[in-house]
Parts: C-alpha cells; structure tokens; sequence
C-alpha cells in the first residue's frame, strides 16, 4: 500500500488493494457529505455557539492589560526621565537630595494615568526646565 | 526612551488587535467550513451527538487557543489533531469507567488471501444499496473499526488531508496513517459486503 502525498486526495490516487475501491470510496464520501450537510437547525445552533465561544477567547485578548501596563510603565519612565533631567540641571550641593514625596506616590498610583500620559510633553518641557523654575 | 517604547509597545498592541480582527474572521470561516465534519467525526467516534458537541466545542476551543495564531495553511491538520486528541482522551475515559465495549484491535488478523482476492466484476460494497440504507450501513461499520483506524479513514478519505498531514493530525507516523488506513478499507469492506 503506497499512498501518494497530494494536498486533496480523491480515492482514485489511493493505490487501494482492490479494483473497485475508487467506486464505493466516493459514494462514501458522498454518503458522509450528505450527511454533514443535513444536520438539524438545533446542532448547527448549537455548533455555531461553541464556535462564537471559542473565537471570543481570542478576541478578548490582552490589550486592554497591555495598555495598562504600558501607561503605569511610561509614567513612571516620565517620573525619571524628569529626576534625571533635574540632576542634569544642576542642583545646588547644600540641597537635600530630592525624594519621593507621598504627594508624589498619590500620583503615581492615582487613575489619573491616562491624563499623565496625555500631557507627556508638558512634563518634558517641565523637566527641562531650571531648578528655580520656568521662566516667563 | 523606556516612555517611547512603553507607548511604542501599546502601539504595536492596538496594531496588532486590528489584525487580529480578520485573523478571527479567516478563524472564523475555517472554523465553520469544518466543523459540520468534525461533529460526524466526533459522532462516530462517541455514539452519542451530545459528546460529540462537546468535544468539538472542546476541540475549537484548544485550537483557537493553541494554534489560532498560526498561518492559516497550517490550520487543517491542527484542528484535527486537536479534535483527535480529545477523542483520544474520551475514549480513555470511557476505558477507565468500565464502559469499553468490544471493537476489532489493530493486530493483524490471519486473512483469507483468496477471500480478499478482488474481483473486477464486482461494483463495490456500497453500490447495491439505496441511500438510507447505505448510511446506516456505512455508520455501522465506521463505528465497528477501531478508533485509529476510522480516523484514517476519515481523516485521508473524507477530509482530504494527505499521509503527511494525516500523521500530523493523528500523532503517528506515515508508515501508521498507510497501515491504519489499509486495514480501515478492508475492514469496512468486509463489514459492508456483509450487511448486502
């Protein structure tokens, strides 16, 4: 029995041991055609709603986390970025070294993320700016 | 910079959740180009149309989760070979439980050479039959074969799939798929001819 490799196979490439296998292979696939396609209307419903199911899992997906994850992600970046650019600045030595204060912790953990990260060239600018404070 | 790729990385996921609406819909269409068969397929394996809305259900559910990512020309033998192992896995259920009932084994069986001698006269098991009886007969036999067997059957007959995609799809070699499904015709052709 050696069968061809071939994507669709019909019966007549099928090297069957039997000279009339190709007959009654098709009226068998014909058989278990027809009788795939006269399911009744409650199965195909209930078909078509474990299908419905299973696509929605996909759909669901993680964006919505992503999202949230990549907003908390870039403000805290911003909160950096803006530590940094202070230092770069410049402080004066006899100043204390700048900490974290609770106001800053309320930010950070608020659901204002959103607007954070709406105004992410304001805070840049922000950061830019000398320690003693935007002029003009 | 770790903000940019922050934003840049909700980006890409906005992107790609674009994207994943016509890979649902190309999901979608295969899905439902093959599940009508997969039922059958499920239904000849369990006897009973519940189970076997369950283990397709079952089934599309792991192949979405598994493989719905993948290109869609790998989709075919995937899908089966999830359904396969979930048939596989019911059939162990129902050993365990006790309910196992008899069906031919795999083995080799001691065939009378000049029984199997064809015969070119011969129009073929089915050919005699109306429709209706013909399906239940067909039934019958694909239910009587041995669950690897009647999965070659159907995976390489029906569904089309070739050797290589059908070893895939039932987790076993080319030389299995071609031995499973050698006995898969002689088997059904003897329980066919039987039932004229």
């Amino acid at each position: 029995m050696n069968l061809p490799d071939s994507k669709q196979p019909d019966s007549k490439q099928l090297d069957s041991n039997r000279p009339d296998d190709d007959r009654w292979l098709e009226r068998a696939k014909a058989l278990l055609d027809d009788s795939a396609g006269n399911l009744d209307a409650a199965t195909l419903s209930r078909l078509n709603r474990a299908r419905q199911a299973a696509l929605a899992t996909r759909r669901k997906g993680p964006s919505r986390w992503a999202w949230s994850a990549a907003l908390a992600g870039a403000a805290a970046a911003v909160f950096a970025i803006a530590i940094g650019l202070h230092h770069q600045g410049g402080v004066p030595l006899g100043n204390p070294p700048p900490t974290l204060q609770a106001g800053d912790i309320d930010v950070m953990t608020s659901e204002d993320d959103l607007d954070l990260a709406e105004n992410l060239d304001f805070y840049a600018w922000l950061g830019k700016q000398p320690a003693g404070g935007p002029s003009g | 910079m770790a903000a940019a790729i922050c934003l840049m990385a909700a980006f890409d996921e906005s992107r790609r959740e674009l994207g994943a609406g016509d890979e649902s819909r190309s999901l979608d269409a295969f899905l439902r180009g093959v599940e009508r068969r997969a039922l059958r397929m499920a239904e000849l394996a369990t006897g009973s149309r519940d189970e076997a809305l369950d283990l397709v259900q079952d089934a599309m559910f792991g192949f979405v989760r598994h493989y719905g990512g993948h290109d869609g020309a790998e989709w075919p033998p995937l899908f089966w070979r999830v359904l396969d192992s979930r048939l596989n896995d019911w059939h162990r259920r129902q050993k365990v439980r006790g309910r196992w009932s008899f069906r031919p084994d795999d083995k080799d069986t001691d065939e009378d050479p000049i029984a199997l001698a064809p015969d070119a006269r011969e129009p073929g098991p089915l050919a005699r039959m109306a429709d209706g009886e013909a399906t239940v007969a067909l039934d019958a036999a694909l239910r009587g074969l041995p669950l690897r067997q009647r999965q070659a059957f159907l995976l390489r007959i029906w569904e089309g799939l070739d050797v290589a995609a059908t070893s895939v799809a039932m987790r076993c070699s080319e030389g299995s798929v071609k031995t499973h499904l050698s006995r898969a015709l002689a088997n059904l052709r003897r329980a066919l001819e039987a039932h004229r």
